[in-house]
């Protein structure tokens, strides 16, 4: 026996992956071995080590004039550590483009007084899931998650879209189920729940987690433009800003049509550049002609 | 047009048939051959099962008379030795039968026959030519025979051993190792006088001595006579068979019926490995690295016919290995703890360098031990002597090797295999909460013991 102490399991792992234990071991300044130290996490050790230098927050506000102290919720902490995370450990890029609603309007329109008869309010939020919930069934890649080791990248059976909640008590993230396979009115009614329930504290804990990708909408509030933060595991995440009436000329003539702004950040690890404009070109090209959303 | 395979599995012991049986489940197309009519090899056919069957009747006879001591007598047993070789029997064939389904639903090609190599890359099976990409040598090893003899149908092998032919009145046992004494601990208590003559200082030679003697006290309880340090220098045949003994008994034993159990010797010698390239050594064994490959980069031997220890779960594993070695992955056993278990009354069995034997590898090392005279479980359920004894390193804590004697001691091994395997301290040991009353409980307070936290001594 040798004096390193690794288990039978970490011993054969380190053996499929061609790494000598005894190395390993002195390079660590170790005698005890564990999976982690053989699989090697995603995660350099620089950067996490400035993600925990805590030192800059460390500072008296109060010299500089009156403050007052509040405790951050278990959820904002929570969801802060998580965006850390993700902010430290994900080479993120936001791609931009935007699509033009003149149709989805119309279609609102038409639809809304069926969708009153039914005590639904049809948003254009729902056309956004449902949109994004076809974009994921046309490119697989998007619909999936990087193991921990970032070795292996598992692809959905499945699309669940997430919606990011702005509640007083904090972000939440809940999931409409099989968007793919929903109508837009159903995923409407699901929305209006799901953000009613998140307000009242009353969301389950199976009703998060587990989402294709989220969809985060400014819409409501305004914006031109933002760069959201992937949500891990997530490969990516879409941000829609309030839409504004751009002119577009056609041949001669000035035109004037309503654009949503959207927003796509992504794991460049997985996802290169080119294949994330045509994913959002896509969903736009479904925005823009909702009828396409049918074949 | 020959016959072909991606993998020849010669021998259908637990080595050859894990091997095969994990290799069909990595997608290989394998076949398997063994000369024998029923799979499962020494093992299951003549070794460890039937032998633990009779061990089995063996112990129940024992704590039936044991009772007697608790105002329960039932008796001289009534043995009716066709029923109990028939029961026996039958656990064989229900076991051996159950490989041969497992065989069917992974397509394994099952060949009966001698296979013998005639090149690199083919074989004969009983004179029909079979080709391999890849073939592992899992042909086992068989009893040795001393040389100088009488040819005698009363001095029996293992296998003959445990045909149950007949209980003789006086048996004799040449060789006191793991199966010698199994051989006593059965035919001592089916009512044969048993004497035991080992050319070892000890019985059971290699294990450590404290333990030994817990167990060579309860044999000679049980009116096995042991005689170590003894050479038998001469056998006569006559009315009956004469065991003329030099050393520490020097002297004749009378015997109706003698077992030769005087070790194993590996097979390698009996299927043409010249003709594939491969070396056999004068012990007949076809040596292997830890990936299982031999001196021929195609040609893997595993089990018995690859060296000591010679015990089927080592063959097992080494199976395993193999099988994945062949199907491109990276295997090999990389551990050198193989517990040993010799299934008497009480039981031994032991994992791990002994006290002796890592002071001789020159290790620094200590002993612990929880007698099982106060372990509360063991009085309470009529067990004898016993003994669990832990080896470590007074540095680190770290457990190195155990022995346990006593009933079930081979299945109480297992905890420190595992704890061995995992590198543990005996704090980790200690503070692992074990139910109360048991058996285990004896490998906890041993280590307890050397933490000073013990309060059951
Ligand atoms: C009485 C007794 C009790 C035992 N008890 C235990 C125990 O409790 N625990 C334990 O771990 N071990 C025990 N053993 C040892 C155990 O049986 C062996 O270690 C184990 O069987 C070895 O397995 P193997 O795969 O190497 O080969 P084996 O089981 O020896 O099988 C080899 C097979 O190869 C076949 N074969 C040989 N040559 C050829 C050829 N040329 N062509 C085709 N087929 C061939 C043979 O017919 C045989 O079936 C015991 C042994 C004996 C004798």
């Amino acid at each position: 026996m040798t004096d390193i102490t690794a288990s039978p399991s970490v011993r054969k792992l380190a053996r499929e992956k061609g790494v000598d234990l005894a190395e390993l071991a002195r390079s660590l300044g170790r005698t005890t071995l564990v999976r982690e130290d053989v699989s090697g996490g995603a995660a350099p050790a620089p950067a996490a080590a400035q993600a925990g230098d805590r030192s800059y927050w460390d500072v008296d506000h109060a010299q500089y004039g009156p403050v007052t102290e509040e405790p951050t919720s278990r959820i904002a902490r929570l969801s802060a550590r998580n965006l850390a995370a993700a902010q430290a450990l994900i080479p993120a890029v936001t791609h931009h483009d935007r699509a033009d609603v003149s149709a989805l309007e119309a279609l609102r329109k038409a639809w809304r007084p069926e969708a009153e008869a039914q005590g639904v309010k049809l948003t254009a939020l729902a056309f956004h899931v449902a949109a994004l919930a076809r974009a994921l069934r046309a490119f697989p890649r998007f619909n999936a998650s990087l193991s921990p080791d970032g070795e292996t990248l598992i692809l959905k059976g499945y699309v669940h879209v997430g919606i990011a909640v702005d509640t007083p008590h904090g972000l939440l993230v809940p999931v409409i189920r099989d968007a793919d396979r929903k109508g837009l009115l159903a995923i409407a009614a699901e929305i209006a729940d799901l953000a009613a329930r998140a307000n009242a504290r009353k969301l389950g804990p199976d009703e998060m987690g587990g989402a294709s990708m989220t969809i985060s909408n400014l819409g409501g509030i305004g914006g031109t433009a933002f760069t959201p933060i992937v949500n891990p595991p997530e490969l990516a995440i879409l941000g829609l800003t309030r839409t504004e009436t751009v002119t577009v000329w056609e041949g001669e003539t000035p035109r004037p049509v309503p654009m949503v702004p959207l927003d796509l950040s992504y794991d460049h690890r997985v996802i290169n550049g080119a294949d994330a404009a045509r994913f959002l070109a896509h969903h736009a090209g479904l925005i823009a002609d909702p009828r396409r959303m049918t074949i | 047009m020959t016959d072909r395979c991606d993998l020849l599995v010669i021998g259908a012991g637990p080595g050859g048939y894990a091997c095969a049986f994990r290799a069909a489940d990595l997608g290989l197309k394998v076949t398997l051959v063994d000369a024998r009519e029923r799979l499962g090899g020494v093992c299951l056919n003549e070794g460890c099962i039937p032998s633990k069957a009779l061990l089995h009747a063996a112990e129940v006879i024992r704590s039936a008379q044991d009772m007697a001591g608790w105002g329960i007598a039932f008796g001289k047993p009534r043995i009716d030795l066709d029923a109990l070789r028939a029961r026996k029997d039958g656990i064989v064939g229900g076991l051996t039968g159950g490989l041969g389904g497992l065989a069917a639903r992974r397509k394994v090609t099952e060949r009966r026959g001698t296979a013998t190599f005639t090149g690199q890359n083919a074989v004969e099976i009983d004179g029909e030519a079979l080709e391999f990409d890849r073939a592992v040598v899992a042909v086992g090893s068989r009893p040795v025979r001393l040389p100088g003899w009488p040819d005698d149908p009363r001095i029996w092998d293992s296998a003959a051993a445990l045909e149950l032919r007949e209980v003789p009145d006086r048996l004799a046992i040449v060789g006191g190792g793991i199966i010698g004494l199994e051989m006593a601990t059965i035919y001592s208590a089916l009512g044969s006088e048993v004497a035991v003559v080992e050319l070892s200082p000890q019985i059971a030679p290699g294990a450590d001595p404290q333990a030994v003697a817990i167990l060579a006290r309860a044999l000679e309880g049980h009116g096995v006579t042991l005689h170590t340090d003894t050479r038998v220098e001469e056998v006569e045949a006559g009315d009956a068979l004469t065991l003329t003994c030099t050393g520490d008994f020097a002297g004749r034993i009378e015997a109706d019926a003698v077992i030769q159990s005087v070790g194993r010797r590996a097979n390698g010698d009996r299927v043409g490995a010249e003709a594939a390239g491969l070396t056999v050594t004068a012990r007949g064994e076809i040596a292997s690295d830890a990936a299982g490959r031999t001196d021929q980069p195609h040609i893997y031997a595993i089990g018995d016919v690859s060296g000591l220890p010679m015990l089927a779960h080592r063959a097992t594993h080494q199976g395993h290995v193999v099988a994945e070695v062949a199907a491109g992955h990276r295997a090999a056993l990389d551990t050198i703890l193989i517990p040993s278990v010799a299934y008497t009354d009480p039981e031994l069995a032991w994992i791990g360098p002994t006290e002796a034997e890592a002071k001789a590898r020159g290790l620094t090392v200590k002993t612990t031990s929880f007698p099982w005279a106060a372990s509360g479980r063991n009085l309470a359920s009529g067990g004898g002597d016993g003994l669990t004894k832990l080896v470590y390193d007074p540095g680190t804590l770290r457990l190195l090797g155990g022995t346990i004697v006593g009933r079930n001691a081979g299945e109480l091994l297992s905890e420190i295999t595992l704890a061995l395997e995992m590198g543990a301290t005996l704090e980790d040991i200690g503070l692992t909460i074990h139910a109360h009353p048991t058996l285990s409980e004896t490998t906890a307070f041993a280590a307890e013991r050397a933490l000073g936290m013990l309060t059951d001594l």
